[in-house]
C-alpha cells in the first residue's frame, strides 16, 4: 500500500531535489548539453553576492512579519466570524476571496491601484496632492509588498483557524464563564491555549509559502525599484534563466531549501513545546 | 529481508511504470501526430498587445493550406514573466523544447538552434550578417525594427514655444526644460520595469555606437570601458534629468502601457520608444498631433538607429521535422503576404516591401531612411551581444540614480557587472 505513495515522492520530490544538487555543482547555462562539474564553487559565490543578500533580508521581513500579520488578522476575523448568521456566512466567504484570486492577479491588481498612475495616486493628484510612490520607492515598496501578501494570505489562516474554533468543547467556554473569566482571559487561556495545533500549522504554513515569494513581486513591482523588492525566489529564477546560470541557482535553491527545513523543524519545535504545555 | 527486496521491487517498478508514463505524456504530440499522418511543428513565440496567439495563427494558416502534411502549434511562453527566452531555457532543461522558436534569442541559445542554409531567402533578410555567430547563421528576421525614436507631443511644444525638434542632447535638454517651465506636463516620460534601460539604450547605444559599433564585443575583450566612453556623459546627462524634474522621480513605479498611456493621453510631451508603439499611438487617437525625431547626438550630426532585425525565427537542432521547421521560416520571412502581416502588426520595415502605413508610420521610415545605419539594441546580437542578463542589471543601475546614486556609482556599477559576468 505503501509503494505508490514512496514512488510518488521518489520521482517528485527527490529525483528533483537530487538533479538540483547535482546542477550546483556545475556552471550549466541550460544549453551547453554537458555542464562542467566546478565543485563547491556556487556555494562558494552565495555568500559574497550582494544582490542576494539583499533579497535574503526581504525575504525575511516579508516571511517574519507577512507570517505574523496575517495569523493575527486571520485570528481575529476568525473569531468575529465565528457561529451562526447569515451576515458572518457571507463575511467569511468575503475574506476567504483574495486567497483564491492568483497571486498574478492579485499583483496586477493592486499595481493599478497603487502604481504611480494607479488608482490612489490619481485620486491624489486630482484633490491637488503630490501623490505617494507606493511602488516607486524603496522602503514604500517594501511595505505595500507586505500588506498586498497579508491581504492575500489572511483568508486562508482565517479559514484554519475558524475550522480550529468550530472544534473546541464548548463545556470548556462554559466553565470559564462560570469561573467568572471575562472575555480576554476565556480567549487567551481557553480558546487560544486550545488553538496551538492550529496555531503552528498556520504558523509554518504561511512562513514556508512567504519564504517561497515570487508571482507576487514579479506582477506587483518585477523586483523594481532598482532591484530593492526582489526576493530570494525571485532572484533564484532571474540568475537562473534570465542571466543563463541554471547551476548558480540550484545552488541558491538547494541553500533555500535548507533553510526552509531548517525554518520549518524550528517552528515545529518551539510549538510543540507550547502544545505540550497546554497539555499538561 | 525477501520481504524488504520485494518491496524495493515494487518500488522501483511502480517508479518506472510512473517515470514511463511521464514519458509516454511528454511525447503525446509525436504519438497524436503519427496518429494523424500529420507532422506536427511546435513554435514557441513572443506574445505582445500587437501580437497575440491568433495573430501567429492566422499568419501560419496559409502555410498549412500550402503543406497539408504539416501542422503548426502556436504556443505562448509558460514562464511566470511571460518571457520567451525565459521558457525555452526551462523547456530545455524538462526536454519539451519546440521545433521553432519566434522572437529575440541570445548568443548563449545559439548553441541549441540549427545552421540555417546559405540560400537567398535566408542572406537577403535584415541584417543576415549581423546575427550570425561565429559566421553561422542561426537565427533570421522578417523585418527591421528602429528604436531611436522620440515621440513628441505637438500642442506641448507649440505652448513651450518650441519650433523644431533638437539634433544634439544639449538642445533636447533646453527642450524638456522648455516645457517643464511652460507647465502642464511630464517633459520626458520614463517608467520602470524593462523601460528604464531601454529608453536609455534607445538613446545612448546610437550614440556611443556611431564610432564604435561593436562596442559590446570590445568592453567583453575589455577594450573600452564605460568609464571611458560617451556612456558617460549621456549617464550624467540622464541624472541631470532625474535632478532637475525633468522626468518623473516616480518613474520606478510606471509600468510600460501606462507610460504609453502618459502619453497617448496627453499628460507627457516626449516618449523615447521603439516603432512598435506607433500602432498603439495611432489606435489611441491622441487629441494632440504626434510628431517623432530621431535620438539626438552630441555633435548634431545623425546618429544610427538602435535597432535591428524583428520578427526573428530559428529552427531548433533537437526538432525531428527540421526540413519542415526550415520551410515555415523560409515562408514566415519571405513570403510577400506574411512579411507585409508582420510588417504591419508593429510598424516594422523591410527594402522591398510596402504597405498602408500611417502617416507616424512615414515620419518613421523617413527617420529610418535618413539614419546612417543601426547599431545594437538591448543584449545585443551576433558576435556583438552583452553577458546575458545586461538589460536587466542595467534597469538596476539606472533605477537606482532616481533613489539617489550619482552618475560616478551607476558607471562603476556598470563596468563592475560587466567585468564580473563576461565570458
Amino acid at each position: 500500500m505503501l509503494a505508490p505513495a514512496l514512488a510518488l515522492v521518489l520521482v517528485f520530490i527527490l529525483v528533483p531535489i537530487g538533479i538540483a544538487g547535482y546542477l550546483s555543482l556545475t556552471d550549466w547555462d541550460g544549453f551547453t548539453p554537458r555542464p562542467e562539474f566546478i565543485g563547491w564553487e556556487n556555494y562558494r559565490r552565495i555568500f559574497d553576492d550582494e544582490p542576494l543578500v539583499q533579497a535574503a533580508v526581504v525575504t525575511l521581513v516579508i516571511a517574519v512579519v507577512g507570517t505574523l500579520f496575517a495569523n493575527a488578522l486571520g485570528l481575529g476575523l476568525a473569531l468575529l466570524v465565528d457561529g451562526p448568521g447569515r451576515f458572518k456566512a457571507v463575511a467569511r466567504g468575503a475574506l476567504f476571496y483574495p486567497y483564491i484570486i492568483g497571486a498574478v492577479i492579485i499583483g496586477f491588481l493592486w499595481s493599478a491601484i497603487l502604481g504611480s498612475n494607479g488608482a490612489v495616486n490619481s485620486v491624489l493628484h486630482a484633490l491637488g496632492g503630490t501623490g505617494i510612490p507606493f511602488l516607486a520607492e524603496p522602503t514604500w515598496a517594501i511595505i505595500s509588498l507586505v500588506l498586498v501578501i497579508i491581504w492575500a494570505n489572511f483568508g486562508v489562516t482565517m479559514v484554519l483557524y475558524l475550522a480550529g474554533l468550530q472544534t473546541l468543547p464548548g463545556e470548556l467556554m462554559e466553565a470559564a464563564l462560570i469561573d467568572g473569566a471575562n472575555a480576554w482571559q476565556t480567549f487567551w487561556r481557553v480558546k487560544f491555549a486550545l488553538l496551538a495545533p492550529v496555531v503552528t500549522i498556520n504558523l509554518v504554513l504561511t512562513m514556508i509559502s512567504l519564504l517561497r515569494t515570487y508571482e507576487l513581486v514579479l506582477a506587483l513591482t518585477a523586483g523594481g525599484p532598482a532591484g530593492t523588492t526582489q526576493t530570494i525566489t525571485y532572484y533564484i529564477l532571474t540568475i537562473s534563466f534570465a542571466n543563463g546560470k541554471l547551476g548558480y541557482g540550484a545552488a541558491q535553491a538547494v541553500l533555500l531549501m535548507v533553510v526552509i527545513l531548517v525554518v520549518t523543524v524550528a517552528l515545529t519545535a518551539m510549538r510543540r513545546r507550547a502544545e505540550r504545555d497546554v497539555a499538561a | 529481508m525477501t520481504t524488504t527486496r520485494r518491496r524495493f521491487r515494487v518500488i522501483s517498478a511502480t517508479g518506472l511504470a510512473l517515470t514511463a508514463l511521464l514519458a509516454a505524456s511528454a511525447c503525446g504530440g509525436e504519438s497524436q501526430d503519427e496518429a494523424d499522418g500529420k507532422k506536427t511543428l511546435r513554435m514557441l513565440v513572443n506574445v505582445t498587445p500587437a501580437l497575440p496567439v491568433t495573430f501567429y495563427e492566422d499568419l501560419v494558416a496559409p502555410f498549412e493550406q500550402a503543406h497539408p502534411g504539416v501542422d503548426v502549434k502556436i504556443e505562448a511562453p509558460t514562464a511566470a514573466t511571460g518571457n520567451v527566452q525565459e521558457t525555452l531555457t526551462q523547456q530545455l532543461a524538462a526536454g519539451t523544447e519546440p521545433d521553432l522558436l519566434g522572437g529575440q534569442t541570445t548568443a548563449a541559445e545559439a548553441k541549441v538552434m540549427a545552421t540555417l542554409p546559405n540560400e537567398p531567402w535566408v542572406t537577403d533578410t535584415p541584417f543576415a550578417k549581423e546575427l550570425q555567430i561565429d559566421s553561422r547563421q542561426w537565427t533570421v528576421g522578417a523585418s527591421f525594427q528602429a528604436q531611436s525614436l522620440v515621440f513628441y507631443n505637438k500642442d506641448a511644444f507649440q505652448k513651450a514655444g518650441i519650433a523644431a525638434p533638437p539634433a544634439t542632447v544639449d538642445e533636447f535638454t533646453a527642450v524638456l526644460k522648455k516645457i517643464k517651465q511652460a507647465g502642464g506636463y511630464t517633459p520626458l516620460e520614463t517608467a520602470g520595469e524593462w523601460v528604464t534601460a531601454a529608453q536609455f539604450q534607445q538613446l545612448a547605444n546610437a550614440v556611443v555606437m556611431q564610432n564604435e559599433p561593436n562596442w559590446y564585443s570590445k568592453r567583453t575583450k575589455g577594450e573600452v570601458t564605460f568609464a571611458n566612453s560617451d556612456y558617460k556623459r549621456y549617464v550624467e546627462v540622464y541624472k541631470s534629468w532625474i535632478d532637475d524634474g525633468l522626468v518623473s522621480k516616480n518613474a520606478n513605479g510606471v509600468k510600460y502601457n501606462d507610460s504609453l498611456v502618459d502619453f497617448t493621453s496627453g499628460k507627457a510631451a516626449t516618449y523615447v520608444m521603439g516603432n512598435w508603439a506607433v500602432p498603439t499611438i495611432d489606435q489611441a487617437k491622441p487629441k494632440f498631433g504626434v510628431g517623432v525625431f530621431a535620438a539626438p547626438s552630441f555633435d548634431g550630426k545623425p546618429v544610427p538607429q538602435v535597432g535591428g532585425a524583428g520578427d526573428l525565427y530559428s529552427v531548433l537542432n533537437s526538432s525531428k521535422h527540421k526540413a519542415e521547421a526550415f520551410e515555415l521560416v523560409k515562408y514566415l520571412v519571405s513570403d510577400k503576404a506574411a512579411v507585409q502581416k508582420q510588417l504591419v502588426a508593429e510598424g516594422n520595415f523591410r527594402t522591398g516591401f510596402s504597405y498602408q502605413a500611417s502617416p507616424l508610420t512615414q515620419e518613421v521610415q523617413k527617420i529610418v531612411d535618413a539614419a546612417p545605419g543601426a547599431v545594437v539594441a538591448g543584449d545585443g546580437f551576433g558576435d556583438n551581444t552583452a553577458p546575458s542578463g545586461w538589460s536587466a542589471e542595467l534597469t538596476k543601475i539606472l533605477q537606482k540614480l532616481y533613489l539617489g546614486d550619482s552618475a560616478e556609482q551607476a558607471i562603476a556599477a556598470m563596468d563592475k557587472w560587466w567585468t564580473g559576468n563576461a565570458r
